[in-house]
């Protein structure tokens, strides 16, 4: 079982709300669910959906094609009538007026029901999920059961509304729907996942945040990384997290490293946009080796862009951005389970590091959810780095010279210390110097921190063959399409794996190299048009790649896209 | 207690000889000894510029010398992370009222417990004497961009200051040290946003605002009698900016401050609060279908 289905609508119509109803029916019965979000910059009209795949094979992308439409507007049966199976259905509410009718289409009383039957509005959700289940004949208990734990805490009463509206709409459409539909699931039974945790990219990056005991976010509202700022205000007051929306961006990041100056685990979270106006406090929190976390969810640019849509440009100016030469460390996490641990990792990296450590998100990663298993946060370790001893030390000197480039921090507050700061050129003490040897010995304390950052440094992966003639480099957020292009690919024969970085700075380069020597060619998948991974990767080793794959509509990449773009270059 | 000794320079002065921020140096020296507070819960920060180097010559106190504009961000992030500090910003007109101007009036709006001392001398002294946004309209720089004479007027910090929200704004003069001590300790010791705009010479570049001008042009806002209490007559007084400069406090209210509307813990700091992993696993737990 692999089915599509689209929710679109306009803005403020409650596409969402369809849609988590949707999936949590399915997750509640056993299925593996990916769901991407499809929208516009506005706060009301304009045609917005939401897609959701369903599978009971692990999945971690969405598909090109739809099985099932489900229609809150005129805008959203044109929108994707061409993206329709043959046997798919087009589902809307009869109130629309559509005259232009075909047999995939079914006008269905999904806001009269919920009126007369649940005796509220609302329950239109669960109307057209009656329907829609009705449509590919997925058993109704099945659907009861996950109501009743949808809704239970809600109380019995809302239960039954919900049961009976869906029920109403279900047989109703047994009896109505004249189409066909490629999907009959008369037979299913609960599938096999047991996966229940929901989750959007930005929520499982905020709960690794507050996992890795994060106590201080000021942040300033920028799609699409708002979501992730918001997660971790929700908890602020149960948890003790200090939050604050800023003036802008620049004194996002100035409190941040204000906080983690003096003792607070900081970061900021926001988009390339917001991230061009902190580049000079990245700077600072550099040269005073003050650990931050800054989490950028790219989108199209340059400057305003597509606010809401998905890109993987911003890698090479978080690369380089600020003056300057100083360590730093990018991730790129590919999914929620994986946004989870980069989350947790990053803080302990900035403090053991004293470095900038910079989380690269897209909005394809930031607002796609997935169910995933429960996060056991027993794993969680927070290492805070290398820590003065407590008391007094009148010879205590911030910046000491040492072997692995790291001194031992302290904090405003503690008696017998003066912690002295600048973003000059200081001496070990703290205070500014222009002396050249100085200098040269504190620019050198920088770079020795590095053999130990590359330590820290995963590996990239090799999916699928150890060896194979071609192999699809790629990094961050899409790997689940590129993987799954892979895995097509593969079973029909073609000698294909996948290598894919989500520590992507700086850069492990050994697996890269034999993976350059086994596989005839390397093709980089990226969602930017130059090629900025592959740039990286030629810039550090030498090693060219010269067939890329690249998307720049702002839209997100699907195994299907990939595969016509191969076979389209003659690739595979 | 804290002693002279113990604030000594821990690095040789590089102002000109006769510069104004001697005597702000010298005030603040006595302002941190009159407080009476232990040393190691004082932190300074500062911006760019002459001013914002007085971090490296005052020893034993915290400090962290910041971005052209940006200590008040900085200062701030550092007060919410551990509110038992007295946090101290030294700028001056150059930093916080140009590039900083925002971070200042939005500091002010949320009466954050900050003491920011401005040292005003109407010049960016230490790129070579350009005018500053506090330099009077028409004031002559030779490192300006042409026309001559600055062609608009300055910013007012008191008047912004007061009006954006700070809840104690005062005047001081680096040549009456008695007076500006005297400031500093009382914004220090205020709880929310409290200025003291200090106006000080730049005996290198400024020839119009020099020691003579501000002690023939100032005149004691508490020995006229001045209701300190009363925005409006305090707004009145700040807008006197030109022929006669009132010293002293402005306005000095009580307003709820920022730190009472963040989630801090109820004892200690936050810094040092940790996030319970029971508490996590059941944010998580919470969330599963």
């Amino acid at each position: 079982m692999d089915i599509s289905f689209n929710i679109g609508g306009e803005a403020g119509q409650g596409i969402d709300t369809i849609g988590d109803l949707l999936t949590q029916v399915f997750v509640q019965a056993g299925f593996y669910t990916f769901t991407i979000k499809d929208f516009e910059s506005r706060i009301r009209g304009g045609y917005n959906f939401t897609q959701i795949r369903v599978s009971d094979k692990p999945i971690h992308a969405s598909v090109d094609h739809v099985d099932v439409i489900i229609a809150l507007s005129k805008d959203a049966i044109v929108g994707q009538r061409d993206r329709l199976t043959k046997g798919g259905v087009i589902m809307f509410d009869e109130g629309i007026e559509f005259d232009d009718l075909e047999a995939c289409h079914f006008s269905a009383p999904l806001e009269k029901t919920a009126r007369e039957v649940g005796g509220n509005i609302k329950m239109m959700n669960a109307a057209a999920l009656g329907a829609v289940l009705s449509v590919i004949n997925f058993p109704f208990s099945l659907a009861e059961e996950a109501l009743s734990d949808i809704f239970g805490r809600k109380g019995e009463k809302i239960v039954q509304g919900n049961v009976d509206v869906a029920k109403a709409l279900y047989e109703l459409t047994k009896s109505n729907f004249t189409g066909t539909c490629n999907y009959n699931l008369e037979t299913l039974k609960k599938g096999p996942c047991r996966d229940k945790l929901l989750l959007t990219g930005n929520k499982a990056l905020a709960l690794g945040a507050i996992a890795a005991n994060v106590k201080w976010i000021s942040s300033y509202p920028m799609s699409p990384s708002t979501s992730a700022f918001q997660d971790i205000v929700e908890y602020a007051h149960k948890l003790k997290i200090g939050t604050i929306q800023t003036e802008d961006e620049i004194a996002s990041l100035g409190m941040t490293i204000g906080a983690s100056y003096a003792g607070a685990r900081s970061m900021v979270t926001t988009s390339g946009g917001g991230f061009s106006l902190m580049v000079e406090s990245l700077g600072l929190a550099a040269m005073t080796e003050t650990p931050v976390v800054i989490y950028n969810a790219q989108r199209p640019g340059p400057s305003t862009g597509l606010p809401t849509r998905t890109e993987q440009a911003d890698l090479l100016f978080m690369t380089f951005a600020s003056q300057g030469e100083f360590p730093r460390i990018i991730l790129a996490p590919k999914d929620p389970i994986e946004g989870f641990d980069v989350a947790t990792r990053a803080f302990n990296l900035a403090d053991k590091f004293q470095i900038p450590v910079m989380i690269l998100g897209d909005q394809y990663f930031s607002d796609s959810a997935m169910n995933i298993p429960r996060i056991d946060v027993s794993d969680v370790r927070r290492d805070y780095g290398k820590i003065a001893k407590a008391g007094p030390d009148s010879e205590y000197k911030r910046y000491l010279l040492t072997e692995d480039g790291i001194s031992p921090r302290a904090f405003p507050g503690d008696e017998g210390k003066t912690i002295v700061s600048s973003g000059n050129v200081h001496r070990e003490d703290g205070h500014i110097t222009e002396d050249s040897e100085l200098r040269n010995l504190m620019v050198q304390k920088f770079m020795n921190k590095i053999p130990a950052i590359m330590a820290e440094m995963k590996p990239p992966t090799v999916y699928g063959k150890e060896k194979a003639e071609t192999t699809l480099l790629t990094w961050g957020s899409t790997w689940g399409a590129a993987n799954e292009a892979m895995e097509t690919l593969a079973s029909s024969g073609v000698s294909i794996n996948q290598l894919h970085f989500s520590d992507v700075y700086p850069l492990r380069t050994v697996k890269l190299r034999d993976v350059f020597a086994a596989s005839k060619q390397v093709i980089s998948v990226e969602q930017n048009i130059t090629s900025q991974f592959a740039q990286l990767v030629k810039m550090q080793t030498g090693l060219e790649i010269t067939q890329y794959i690249n998307k720049y509509d702002g839209r997100p990449m699907t195994p299907g896209w990939i595969i016509s773009e191969l076979k389209e270059a003659g690739l595979v | 207690m804290i002693t002279q000794e113990m604030l000594r320079d821990p690095q040789k002065v590089t102002w000109c000889t006769g510069c104004g921020n001697f005597g702000i140096l010298a005030a603040l020296k006595k302002a941190v000894i009159e407080l009476d507070r232990p040393i190691h819960e004082i932190v300074l920060t500062s911006g760019i510029g002459c001013s914002s180097k007085i971090p490296h010559y005052i020893g034993g106190v915290n400090s962290i010398h910041t971005l052209h504009g940006r200590p008040i961000p900085i200062a701030t992030g550092i007060h919410l992370a551990n509110t038992g500090l007295d946090v101290i910003v030294h700028t001056g007109d150059g930093d916080c009222l140009a590039e900083g101007l925002g971070h200042f009036v939005h500091a002010a709006r949320r009466n954050v417990n900050l003491a920011v001392f401005i040292h005003n001398n109407g010049v960016n002294g230490l790129t070579k004497g350009q005018f500053s946004p506090s330099a009077p309209r028409g004031y002559i720089s030779k490192t300006s961009p042409p026309p001559p004479g600055a062609p608009m007027d300055p910013v007012n910090p008191m008047a912004q200051a007061i009006t954006a929200g700070a809840t104690f704004a005062a005047r001081g003069f680096s040549g009456d040290q008695n007076g500006l001590v005297n400031l500093m300790v009382k914004a220090i010791r205020h709880k929310g946003f409290a200025v003291v705009d200090i106006l000080q010479p730049c005996v290198t570049w400024n020839h119009i605002l020099t020691w003579k001008y501000y002690n023939e042009h100032t005149y004691s806002l508490q020995e006229n009698g001045h209701d300190v209490t009363d925005k409006i007559q305090a707004l009145a007084k700040a807008m006197e900016n030109g022929a006669r400069y009132p010293t002293g406090v402005f306005y000095n209210v009580e307003r709820p401050d920022l730190a009472s509307g963040i989630a801090l813990p109820e004892k200690g700091a936050l810094k040092d609060h940790i996030t319970d992993l029971k508490d996590v696993q059941k944010i998580i737990d919470d969330l599963m279908l």
